[in-house]
């Protein structure tokens, strides 16, 4: 008997970031999450599908080292490994640019599947950043996913936007379509939150959010400045220097793999201090 | 959906206080198109054979004659004569359409209505009133959801209720024949009794909708206020107005 250890076999999970609403953070959290996954060891791609408007390998810093992309594979013109990209920081880290002259309907039903079935094969977790909108483009990032993460801003659009979203994951995705699979599972990812506005009455409360959702929480990434910053520097937050935002991913990232953080809000800290500091007087 | 909105704000039972009320009504009509511009014994002939073979189809319904294919049949006594034939033997012409320009007038001055919409949808087979008499028959068909229903979804339950366990959101359509019922918030839109059950009934745990609508009877958000709202209720009819009582 031989005692040869084996490499496993890739995990292949695909799992969508997708919000339906524009600019509330789904390809810094994409850039974030890959970024989380790839740093705590796992074998982890990022693929843009928000065709004409690239935007994540700005944010990932690579955008300079784009050849070929998603859509060149798609359509034959280049084989998978060409269009990867390694990421230089993390080695477990790779990304798959699109194409920023093209438009959505460059991407096909059966391209998505056969690239993300090769993926499959060597990746453990392979991230969709979708783009806005419920159209083809974020229908099809959705499509093949096992898991989603549905980033949302507390305020009241972004949350029905969310909504409508997670009718369609339960509805237009394969898993659903499938009948005998698993729905996809998806969870929601509160960002931009901001306790002062909240206290204020100017922003929902995750309660609020949570209630109307009915889906379980991912995590809760503050508002703050470090976000704009490392997007401008072209790295994920999570590996920029230490912020309120860089923290609350580094919390909500091994949650996707099922393990249990203990869920905090990224100024509570603060609050905790003030309640020191001023709490007592009265 | 034809509805007419009671105000439930003023004081007074404005709905039972006015003389009429004005409702939408879709009818279906029976469309006869004319192939031929020579209205003679033949055409009668085949015309009774038709009356004959499927009466309850023709009989008493309302209906348009299409002149599309006949634009100079314009001559006025052959139209008049058409017309005393046609109401000779039970059939309702209320109008016309596709009528040429020189036709128009006439119809008008034969006190026929030129329609100009409408579209052409399958004839019923005879024996339609049959069909309608198993439906009610059958047992309902109730639907069950025990996820939330989510802005965007619309459920319908074509006979029977609608039972919803969780909440209901904001831009989600529940339609039902028969009653709804949402354990859980109501956000969305919830239309019951939409074939004319003016019986049926709305439920919901927590009551913040958009649009509560019963047998085509309709409240929005707006005109339901804001006491009613969060609360666990029941909506019903009761002298043509949508009521709202919080059930305990």
């Amino acid at each position: 008997m031989t005692t040869q250890i084996k490499e496993a076999a890739p995990l292949g999970k695909i799992i969508v970031i997708t919000s339906g609403k524009g600019g509330v953070g789904k390809t810094t959290s994409a850039a974030a999450i890959s970024a989380g996954l790839a740093k705590l060891g796992h074998k982890t791609v990022v693929i843009d599908f928000d065709v004409g408007l690239r935007n994540l390998d700005m944010i990932m810093g690579c955008e300079r080292r784009v050849v070929f992309d998603f859509i060149n594979v798609i359509q034959g013109d280049a084989k998978l490994r060409q269009a990867l990209i390694k990421d230089k920081r993390l080695d477990t880290l790779s990304i798959l640019p699109t194409s920023q002259t093209r438009d959505k309907d460059a991407l096909t039903m059966e391209g998505v599947e056969a690239v993300l079935e090769e993926l499959k094969q060597e990746f453990d977790y392979i991230i969709c950043d979708s783009p806005a909108g419920i159209e083809r483009g974020a229908q099809l990032a959705m499509y093949f996913a096992d898991e989603a993460v549905v980033v949302t801003n507390p305020e009241v659009s972004s949350v029905r936007d969310s909504d409508r979203v997670l009718g369609l994951l339960a509805s237009k995705t394969r898993r659903a379509e499938s009948g005998s699979e698993e729905p996809v599972k998806a969870q929601v990812l509160l960002t931009r939150h901001d306790q002062g506005r909240i206290d204020r009455g100017e922003m929902m409360t995750v309660e609020d959010v949570l209630d109307i959702l009915a889906v379980p929480l991912l995590g809760i990434i503050p508002e703050s400045q470090a976000v704009l910053r490392a997007s401008n520097v072209g790295t994920p937050i999570i590996l920029d220097e230490p912020s309120d935002a860089s923290r609350a991913y580094q919390d909500t990232v091994p949650r996707l793999t099922g393990e249990e953080v203990e869920m905090r809000i990224g100024n509570e800290r603060k609050a905790g201090l003030f309640q020191r500091l001023f709490g007592r007087s009265a | 959906m034809p509805g007419q909105q009671t105000d439930g704000r003023s004081g007074r039972a404005s709905v039972a206080a006015r003389p009429f009320q004005v409702r939408g009504r879709f009818i279906t009509a029976i469309a006869l198109r004319l192939e031929t511009e020579s209205l003679d014994e033949g055409f009668y002939a085949l015309l009774d054979e038709q009356l004959r073979s499927a009466p309850q189809l023709l009989l008493d319904a309302p209906l348009l004659l299409d002149l599309g294919k006949v634009p100079d049949l314009t001559d006025a006594s052959q139209l008049r004569g058409l017309l005393e034939e046609l109401r000779a033997r039970k059939l309702h012409v209320f109008g016309v359409e596709n009528a040429s320009d020189a036709q128009r007038p006439l119809a008008k001055e034969l006190g026929l209505i030129p329609v100009l919409v409408g579209r052409d949808a399958p004839v019923e087979k005879t024996g339609g009133d049959r069909r309608r008499k198993i439906e009610k028959l059958l047992p309902p068909e109730n639907i069950l959801l025990t996820e939330p229903v989510r802005s965007g979804q619309v459920v319908v339950a074509e006979r029977g209720d609608l039972t919803v366990i969780g909440s209901v959101s904001s831009g989600a359509e529940l339609v039902a024949s028969g009653n709804i019922h949402v354990y859980g918030t109501l956000r969305g839109r919830a239309f019951a009794g939409v074939y004319g059950d003016e019986t049926a009934r709305i439920f919901c745990q927590r009551q913040a909708a958009e649009l509560l609508a019963i047998a085509g009877i309709y409240r929005t958000s707006e005109s339901i206020g804001d006491d009613m709202r969060d609360q666990c209720l029941q909506v019903f009819l009761k002298d043509d107005g949508l009521k709202l009582e919080a059930v305990t």
